[in-house]
């Protein structure tokens, strides 16, 4: 079956990335395709690389890119969201003069017809916030 | 066509009773994340409809210490057959 | 233009349970909704709960340099959505009357709320 799924909230904030984390690794655990994340809002935090966290703890980002890279996931950090909260990807950084890029590359920055699209191509959509 | 109702909040949020405003007979409840503090209120599981099966994230109540004390409603499932119910159902609706 | 020439229409519900401005799920849900009307899909936008604040007439959002999310809902029509709902049951618990809400709302009650989930492809609940 073609899931897709939706991330509203920041990692660390509260649960709910961490759930779609472990959801999405048992879809695919379980043979299905996922069509694609999308990371909306708040959830755009979940692409960004210039993160560091204790030695104990769960890089969730990084646990997301490696997830993402290992199995080519389609994923998606919708603009809007991703602008204003300081998530880019080199291209955005280039063409507002910011330098930085501070999203992982494994995520794509476009806007919201790939959610659309997701909806309309996916059998099961899934939203965590 | 049925759907599966995820609750993520606790029982503060009041998202169950919104949800019971709307849910259909037949639908299905899972609750996770802090949601899973539902299904330790046996009284205010007696809500749901008879027709509505009930769910609660195995992970989520061994992490909040309150597996034990769910109500017998209240099926425990993993992750993975939180996907499976995905597939049992036509859609999810998502209540955060 | 008939249903038959777009295949890929699907029918999406948007259940906005949130009071403006406070955070920002109500502007997600909103420009999830247009972006799906901009893409000719079938969308249902239902206020429900505290998101029935959102469609209260006479906001001003530049009182807390915010944009006003009510003249905001106001595009809906313009980008085509049509089937835009208030729940009567939500109205009634916050003492809200129908002459206090932004035009072209129907209010409907609960059990048209739950056929429209059931209809739906895909349900946006936020």
């Amino acid at each position: 079956m073609k899931f897709s799924i939706v991330i509203y909230a920041a990692p660390y904030s509260s649960e709910a990335a961490s759930s779609a984390l472990r959801f999405a690794r048992s879809v695919i655990d379980q043979g299905h395709e996922l069509y694609r994340l999308f990371f909306f809002g708040d959830g755009v935090h979940n692409a960004s690389q210039l993160t560091v966290v204790a030695q104990d703890e769960n890089n969730l980002q990084q646990q997301w890119n490696d997830l993402i890279e290992e199995h080519s996931i389609d994923s998606v950090i919708c603009v809007s969201s991703a602008l204003r909260r300081g998530v880019l990807n080199q291209t955005e950084a280039d063409r507002h003069d910011l330098g930085t890029a501070s999203a992982y590359t494994s995520s794509e920055v476009a806007g919201l017809g790939q959610l659309v699209d997701a909806a309309i191509h996916s059998d099961r959509l899934v939203n965590f916030g | 066509m049925t759907c599966l109702h995820t609750i993520s909040k606790s029982p503060d949020t009041q998202l169950l009773e919104s949800c019971l405003k709307i849910i259909a007979s037949g639908d299905a409840i899972l609750f996770i994340e802090d949601g899973s503090y539902y299904a330790n209120s046996a009284r205010k599981l007696e809500a749901i409809d008879k027709t509505c099966k009930i769910y609660g994230l195995r992970e989520d109540m061994l992490a909040r210490a309150i597996l034990t004390r769910a109500a017998d409603s209240v099926e425990l499932i993993d992750t993975a057959r939180f996907v499976k119910l995905c597939c049992d159902h036509d859609k999810i609706v998502s209540w955060f | 233009m008939t249903e038959n020439s777009k295949p890929q229409k699907s029918r999406i519900t948007f259940i906005s349970r949130a009071a403006p401005y406070g955070q920002n799920k109500a502007n997600l849900c909103l420009d999830m909704a247009l972006a799906s009307a901009v893409f000719e899909q079938d969308v249902n936008y239902i206020f429900f709960g505290d998101g029935v604040y959102q469609i209260l007439k006479g906001q001003d959002g530049s009182a807390i340099e915010s944009k006003t999310l009510g003249n905001a809902l106001e595009t809906l029509e313009l980008y085509g959505i049509e089937k835009i709902y208030a729940d009567r049951q939500s109205l009634e618990e916050r003492d809200i009357s129908e002459p206090e809400l932004l035009s072209g709302m129907q209010i409907v009650d609960s059990d048209s709320i739950a056929k429209m989930i059931e209809s739906s492809d895909t349900v946006f609940n936020l």
